[in-house]
């Protein structure tokens, strides 16, 4: 449900200021959300100007530069830097997406770093991912079929049914798409979210399963599924490019088509 | 702080098994909603009179009376559909329910309401 | 003072350090085993590193064309430059078949063929007939056959119910005085609070330590923590100074291009236009193994026939294959070429560079994936209650050089077989020996050393350094003088540690402590590669001296060893390559000119 009024200690306040090496010429403004939690103080957004002649084009370099030569407590969740782990994503001007695949030149005027919206966040830009977990968890995400594979190859799938998980098995639930849904910020206690339910799908179109009627069954909810409105921003922040809007469409369309 | 497991929460009560009747039912009322308000837009242009006259006349017609009835019982089941998901969305604990109640009570005497006028007008 | 720290203990059957591809496997197949396992990871398993894995995992399961066990042995023998151990070889590449099939019916959505079979492509070095024709042999998902299989096995951990303890950061190995080791000691990163894991096997899957270097294909978080364990706790690592250069890596950002592009029929080509790779391997050509490919560039760059307006890399062609191929096979490579080098592929050559990729060396193990130590002359001696699988170990199939697509293989039959081997030596419930304080002692004077460090140089300025001076002192080429002058900066690296500075005192998600312990853990390993490399006078595999052209099958055929001190002294000692076969089915290949 929608929660109105803000919880203790939550409005951000302006921060430290860090300006730019002198000398620098080309110096873009990075304003990053801070937490600590360990003072219990009031998250403050902090200013970074960073020098962009000694940094490399992605927001995550400029972080990295930021932790390593201005402020070491800043902290972020990163791996690949290549836009596959799904370690890095976060609120950049506005926007979900991966730190480490977005080119700072993309962003006009100063870069505003968040962390993802309507999470609970554990410090700076570390939120906790704990339910979004347990919601891919509780899709049930793998394979279920009561016929044995043979023994000593593998199941046979033809090349259209492959084609099938095209757009969905490349999920790498990094949670841009569920973060950015107002029913997934309203309802995430019972809405599924975008990720979740993509990967549901990945299942149901998977030719070698056998569960799908029960996955259907498990999935026709007023809320685990039928909170999504179709606000379509789950595939407007998808950094893979993928449409978890439309497989949950696919969803939708196969509960009606098995009652009719 | 809550000691159940995250899996635990996420699964919560299980699902309701249904939600697709809700779903179909807010499409399938959109869609009969598209033609009968184009419909009665263009009836109400084209009164020849802008006047209540006009209007109980154009009533009393058997077509008339009979899409106004369709029009009315499908406009406040979407309506119904429509505010619940809003109620759903935004409202939590006894006033959710209680918004639901009376949602539902107010769509149905609507519904009864406009009925009523239609019948009253047209005989 | 130690004292002063609050400490949760939990005890298992197995603990698993580690959540990649080879992590994942062996926690799952011991969870199914009965035994009561816990997978420890400083990362979300799905983020680990085998995730970035594009082309393939080999195995000879002819789908597309012949194939025999034998040739992929043979192609793995020849690929390690015959520094691989052969039985182990040969477990791997019988195990490969079985192991994929295992996948596949977990759900991994493996490409397919017109008959429904798994999709397989060529790769580096893989050969039909022992090198005559070229083999279609690493099967694939599109180019993320590692995302496809990391969150497969992730699905299937689910579905087993194994237990994580997700972003906790192993600190040390719990090693009892006779040298059993008896559990590992670590930090949760959501409260900064300490948790000793008792386990009677720990299972090391931490990956490798790319990030000693500058230029590197891996990601931040690998930092093979798990070898560094290893040295603190005493032990050896095996040929560290084998370390692999993945020919494509994206210049600049230095992210990785499979060599499945070139399987597919990509190409490389220099300042003049001319595919180069046909003079320097006449047979393979583009296809060679990956240190011939990488030394080929180099040397094209290094005569002047680098592209670019300095010079300094090298052009790899796709734009011939066609749309149609890149979106079916390819569509990752594409998008990692836009991002990284705003090229489309379909119309401009990528811009590549031979960048660090993967460890062939790490803590020695046999090919039950059981740490094995030199020790009273028996080179084969078990550590008892430790195992290490994965790029953290060096089993060693991988010898001198990996093979492209060995790795996914290497993670999922030795992950399965460290399963199984646990399953034969833990039996499940048996009570865990006392464990005396100042084994746990010991580990928290270096943790609390750490914490509190007030030095006046950062960690990242330490990092920097070191990743610049082995970029530049242990690259594709190396010659004693340069191995020498680095050995110098990495000892001088080594020792500033001491006067490293913490600047984050706080407990929750404190990553600068992380990235400060993930340095202390880079450095004995970098001291080891260099000391390794310096002490190798020979030219094999991935190790190519320019003042010792030539393999020395005489005097290096073997295993080096090196203990690397507290204080970074390194004592160097040597293991037998195991030259013999599991079974009569196949025999040893005996060493000779390795021409691709």
């Amino acid at each position: 449900m929608a929660q109105f009024n803000l919880p203790a200690n939550s409005i951000v306040k302006k921060g430290k200021e860090f300006p730019a090496p002198a000398g620098a010429t080309n110096v873009k403004r990075f304003k990053v959300y801070r937490y600590d939690p360990d003072s219990g103080s009031n998250p403050r957004v902090d200013t970074y100007d960073v020098d962009l002649d000694t940094c490399g084009p992605m927001v995550l370099d400029a972080l990295i530069k930021i932790k390593n030569e201005i402020d070491p407590t800043l902290t972020f969740r990163r791996s690949c830097r290549e836009g596959i782990c799904g370690s890095c994503s976060m609120n950049i001007d506005g926007g979900n997406t991966l730190a480490c695949i977005k080119a700072i030149s993309d962003v006009k005027g100063d870069v505003k770093v968040y962390p993802l919206p309507h999470m609970e966040v554990v410090k700076d830009l570390v939120p906790d991912l704990t339910n979004f977990y347990a919601q891919y968890a509780s899709v049930k995400p793998w394979m279920q079929s009561d016929t044995p594979p043979p023994p000593d190859r593998e199941r046979l799938q033809s090349k259209e049914d492959r084609e099938q998980l095209e757009g969905l098995e490349e999920c790498i639930l990094c949670a841009c798409c569920s973060t950015s849904c107002p029913s997934y910020w309203w309802n995430s206690d019972r809405y599924l979210g975008p990720a979740a339910l993509l990967s549901a799908y990945r299942w149901i179109a998977d030719s070698r399963d056998e569960a799908t009627g029960e996955r259907l069954d498990e999935l026709e909810d007023p809320f685990k599924l039928y909170r999504c409105h179709t606000i379509m921003n789950c595939t407007n922040s998808c950094p893979k490019g993928l449409n978890p809007a439309k497989a949950i469409t696919e969803i939708k369309k196969l509960i009606v088509k098995r009652k009719n | 702080m809550s000691l159940r497991t995250p899996l635990s929460a996420a699964k919560g009560l299980g699902s309701a098994r249904e939600g697709a009747h809700h779903w179909w039912m807010q499409r399938l009322t959109s869609l009969a909603l598209l033609p009968l308000t184009l419909w009665l837009a263009i009836s109400i242009v084209m009164f020849p009179e802008m006047d209540y006259a006009s209007a109980v006349a154009w009533m009393q017609t058997p077509v008339a009376a009979i899409a106004m009835s369709l029009l009315v019982i499908s406009l406040f089941y979407h309506v119904q559909l429509g505010l619940q998901v809003i109620i759903e969305d935004y409202v939590g604990g006894a006033l959710k329910i209680a918004s639901l109640i009376a949602l539902n009570f107010t769509c149905i005497v609507m519904v009864f309401v406009g009925l009523y006028s239609i019948i009253k007008v047209s005989f | 003072m130690a004292n002063s720290y609050e400490i949760t203990d939990h005890t298992y059957d197995v603990l698993v350090v580690g959540a990649g591809g080879a992590g994942l496997r062996a926690t799952l197949g011991m969870a199914a085993s009965g035994l009561s396992t816990a997978c420890i990871t400083k990362v979300f398993p799905t983020r680990s590193h085998t995730v970035a894995a594009q082309g393939g995992m080999s195995a000879s399961l002819g789908n597309m064309g012949d194939d025999d066990w034998r040739w992929h042995m043979y192609d793995t023998v020849k690929g390690s430059d015959w520094l691989g151990d052969q039985d182990a070889i040969e477990y791997m590449c019988r195990e490969a078949v079985p192991a994929i099939v295992e996948l596949e019916h977990y759900g991994v959505p493996f490409s397919r063929t017109d008959d429904g079979k798994i999709y397989q492509r060529p790769f580096g070095g893989m050969t039909t007939h022992y090198g005559e024709g070229i083999a279609q042999r690493t099967c694939a998902a599109a180019d993320r056959t590692g995302h496809a299989i990391l969150h497969t096995l992730y699905q299937q951990s689910l579905k087993h119910n194994a237990e994580f303890f997700i972003e906790y950061f192993a600190l040390d190995l719990l090693m009892a005085e006779d040298g059993t080791c008896c559990g590992v000691m670590a930090i949760d990163l959501a409260t900064g609070k300490l948790h000793r894991f008792r386990g009677h096997e720990v299972l090391l899957a931490t990956g490798g330590y790319g990030r000693t270097y500058f230029s590197c294909t891996s990601a931040h978080t690998c930092t093979g923590d798990g070898n560094a364990m290893a040295l603190r706790a005493g032990l050896p690592l095996q040929d560290m100074e084998f370390v692999q250069f993945h020919p494509t890596g994206i210049y600049g950002s230095g992210c990785l291009i499979t060599e499945g592009s070139r399987g597919e029929g990509g190409y490389l080509t220099n300042a003049n236009g001319e595919r180069f790779m046909e003079r320097y391997a006449p047979n393979a050509k583009d296809l060679a193994s990956r240190d011939v490919v990488s030394r080929s560039m180099t040397m094209e760059i290094n005569e002047g026939r680098g592209v670019g307006a300095e010079g300094d890399h090298i052009h790899l062609h796709l734009e011939h294959l066609g749309a149609d191929v890149i979106a079916e096979r390819l569509p990752g490579i594409a998008e990692s070429a836009r991002i990284f080098a705003d090229i489309d592929v379909n119309k401009d050559p990528i811009p590549v560079l031979p960048t660090v990729h993967y460890n062939m060396g790490g803590v020695p193990t046999n090919y039950h994936g059981e740490v094995v130590n030199l020790v009273d002359g028996n080179p084969d001696h078990v550590v008892p209650g430790l195992m290490a699988i994965g790029e953290a170990a060096c089993v060693s199939v991988h010898g001198a050089n990996r093979l492209g697509s060995n790795s996914l293989l290497d993670l999922i039959v030795f992950g399965r077989a460290a399963a199984k081997r646990a399953a034969e030596l833990v039996k499940a419930d048996t009570p865990h020996r006392s464990l005396p304080d100042h084994v746990t002692d010991k580990v928290l004077d270096r943790f609390d050393g750490i914490r509190f460090a007030e030095g006046d140089t950062s960690t990242a300025e330490i990092r920097l350094d070191l990743q610049k001076t082995m970029q530049s002192h242990a690259a594709v080429f190396r010659t004693g003088e340069s191995l020498t002058t680095g050995m110098e900066k990495v000892n001088g690296l080594n020792a500033s540690f001491s006067n490293v500075s913490v600047a984050d005192k706080s407990m929750i998600w404190n990553t600068d402590l992380i990235e400060t312990l993930e340095l202390s853990n880079l450095l004995p390993q970098a001291v080891a590669t260099v000391a390794s490399a310096l002490n190798r006078e020979e030219s094999r595999g991935a190790h190519a001296r320019d003042d010792f052209k030539d393999r020395d099958d005489e005097k290096w055929m073997k295993h080096s060893l090196a203990n690397v001190s507290a204080t970074g002294e390194v004592r160097m000692e040597y293991r037998p390559v195991h030259m013999t076969t599991m079974s009569d089915e196949v025999e040893v290949f005996p060493p000779k000119a390795r021409v691709y």
